[in-house]
């Protein structure tokens, strides 16, 4: 973004308090960034490093760690069952909910990019408000719905439809629910953007060549939105298998997946070398999957064009 | 053709149907827990048992809540400074000066964003803990101005990419020294970026939850994990009256920056 205008001696140094000061150019407008770079340095770059270290530590019983290095922590995570078990379970749970996220997501980012309603501007609001509200907040509300004795039971119940309470809560429904809720809007806005890039002219077009609206969507505007499934998908997917309290709050320990897992690793057993192990083979699995989807959606964008 | 006409008019229906129903599953959950906080009963029924501000004086009489509150706003606040100094002074050197080095600057400043804020969590907990800072507000500030920081750089960078420089190319070569161009013209276009930046950093500080969960001490517990406690044993409405202020306090941020800036500024 250099404006073409500027050379560079011409440019204005921001720091400068004054024209008679002539101050070497590099070492001046770096002063604006070398505070974050250090702060970045500091409390990014070292602790995952750090990590990294930990993670190949050997463990202990007496300290958190003890003296030596050893690849026991990730030998023992992928040899066993259990964890492997709560590996897949974890994935499984992030597949699912992106799939359920695109499925409701897509009719409305759909209906939010070519609408011209004067509501237009509240119903960003509909979908933005939600991500505005702490995750635990927005659990708990989904609690008053779902819980044996909750909203949803008790009108049920009022009005006769069943005699025993559903079982809405503590199960892989109720999780399901509130990952859903919770990451719905980190699919749909990626996808409005990528829809609305979408030249509408084109729809129009095959309309008036006598294209059914079926054979538009899935000749011109799915294939066109793609990338933004790609982003939406990969957004939602990072932030499922990283989710902490939803599995918790709507699920209550009975859904073993990866992160409360590591959580309570860490903080009631203080297995931090292993517990470290884990959360790198999580974020390795989660890349892999991510990587695969690239690939896999690749081959159908160049299919397109 | 009266068919065709009729069977495209169901379809349209049933379209808008799902996406009013979508709508509707985003927005019941924040809609239930205000209407729970003002609920009488111990429970939400249906139908509700009428009007009652009892929640709210149990909430307020709470001491562990009020605490959490108190330190919450002022955890927010604080992180809401440094990282809007951080993040507006690296974005204008990263889209103004960085060169051949800002794709992989922005990639560096942008990466706690786009790692897993539990991984990040964990990172923290156990460098703190091993450069012997464990469970103090330092180390509770320095996460959430790292998880911050990405709001704030994006929101003044978006601002300064569509920023027309030969407004300070006039202001300059109409006599203005460097220090007042900065001030008078820089400052006050990219001001809009700066405050919705600021006002996502708060929010996002005042609702993060992993970050503030690991790196908790006695004394600096903030307000989503004390609820996250007390919901975890505990269903009763306080938690209702507790979400409700929260909510209340994000929605007054964000009216305050609507009100300063106009929100239209802020982008994704």
């Amino acid at each position: 973004m250099d404006h073409p205008s500027l050379t560079s001696e011409k440019r204005p140094h921001w720091l400068a308090f004054g024209r008679e000061l002539v101050w070497p150019r590099a070492n001046l407008t770096l002063l604006l960034v070398l505070p974050t770079l250090l702060f970045l340095a500091c409390f990014l770059v070292a602790p995952y490093v750090n990590m990294l270290v930990m993670s190949f530590r050997n463990p202990s019983t007496s300290n958190v760690f003890a003296p030596g290095y050893t690849v026991g922590n990730y030998t023992k995570a992928l040899t066993d069952p259990y964890y492997l078990t709560v590996l897949g379970q974890t994935m499984l749970f992030g597949i699912v909910t992106t799939i359920v996220c695109l499925v409701l997501g897509y009719p409305v980012a759909y209906h939010l990019a070519r609408t011209s309603s004067r509501w237009k501007g509240f119903l960003y609001v509909g979908i933005l408000s939600p991500l505005l509200v702490g995750v635990v907040v927005r659990c708990y509300g989904w609690i008053i719905l779902l819980a044996n004795n909750g909203l949803i039971n008790d009108a049920l119940k009022k009005l006769g439809l069943i005699a025993g309470g559903l079982k809405l809560m503590y199960n892989p429904f109720g999780v399901g629910v509130g990952l859903v809720h919770v990451f719905l809007p980190f699919m749909i806005l990626p996808l409005v953007s990528a829809i609305q890039s979408i030249d509408p002219t084109l729809e129009e077009a095959a309309q008036s060549l006598g294209a059914t609206r079926t054979r538009i969507m899935r000749r011109i505007v799915i294939p066109l939105s793609l990338p933004g499934v790609q982003a939406g998908s990969i957004l939602v997917f990072v932030l499922t298998i990283s989710a902490y309290v939803i599995p918790i709050l709507l699920g209550a320990f009975k859904i073993k997946i990866m992160p409360t897992l590591v959580i309570q690793l860490l903080i009631d057993a203080f297995l931090w070398p292993f517990g470290a192990a884990l959360a790198f083979i999580l974020a390795a699995s989660g890349a892999a999957v991510v990587f695969l989807f690239l690939r896999l959606t690749g081959r159908l964008m160049k299919g397109v064009v | 053709m009266v068919q065709a006409r009729l069977r495209a008019r169901a379809r349209r229906t049933v379209f808008l149907a799902v996406v009013a129903a979508v709508y509707g599953f985003l927005l019941l959950p924040l809609v239930i827990v205000i209407l729970a906080s003002f609920n009488a009963g111990e429970l939400l029924t249906f139908p509700p048992k009428g009007f009652s501000l009892r929640w709210y004086v149990h909430f307020f009489n709470s001491q562990p809540f009020m605490d959490s509150l108190f330190f919450s706003l002022r955890l927010a606040a604080m992180t809401m400074v440094l990282a809007t100094l951080f993040g507006t002074s690296a974005a204008l050197y990263v889209v103004r000066f960085a060169g051949r080095w800002r794709d992989g600057l922005r990639l560096l400043i942008v990466a706690p964003l786009l790692l897993p804020e539990i991984l990040t969590a964990i990172a923290l907990l156990f460098f703190f803990y091993n450069i012997g800072l464990g469970k103090t507000v330092i180390a509770l500030v320095a996460g959430h101005v790292l998880i911050t920081l990405p709001f704030v750089f994006l929101a003044v960078s978006s601002v300064l990419y569509n920023f027309d420089t030969s407004l300070e190319e006039a202001a300059r070569s109409l006599g203005a020294d460097r220090f007042t161009t900065f001030r008078r013209i820089t400052l006050p276009i990219i001001k809009p970026g700066v405050i919705s930046g600021a006002m996502l950093a708060f929010i996002v500080s005042f609702d993060l939850f992993a970050v503030s969960l690991l790196l908790k001490g006695i004394g600096t517990v903030t307000l989503p994990i004390q609820l996250f406690d007390y919901v975890t044993w505990d269903f009763d409405p306080t938690a209702a009256a507790v979400s409700t202020v929260s909510i209340a306090i994000t929605l007054f941020i964000v009216l305050l920056a609507e009100r300063m800036v106009g929100l239209r500024s802020l982008r994704f």
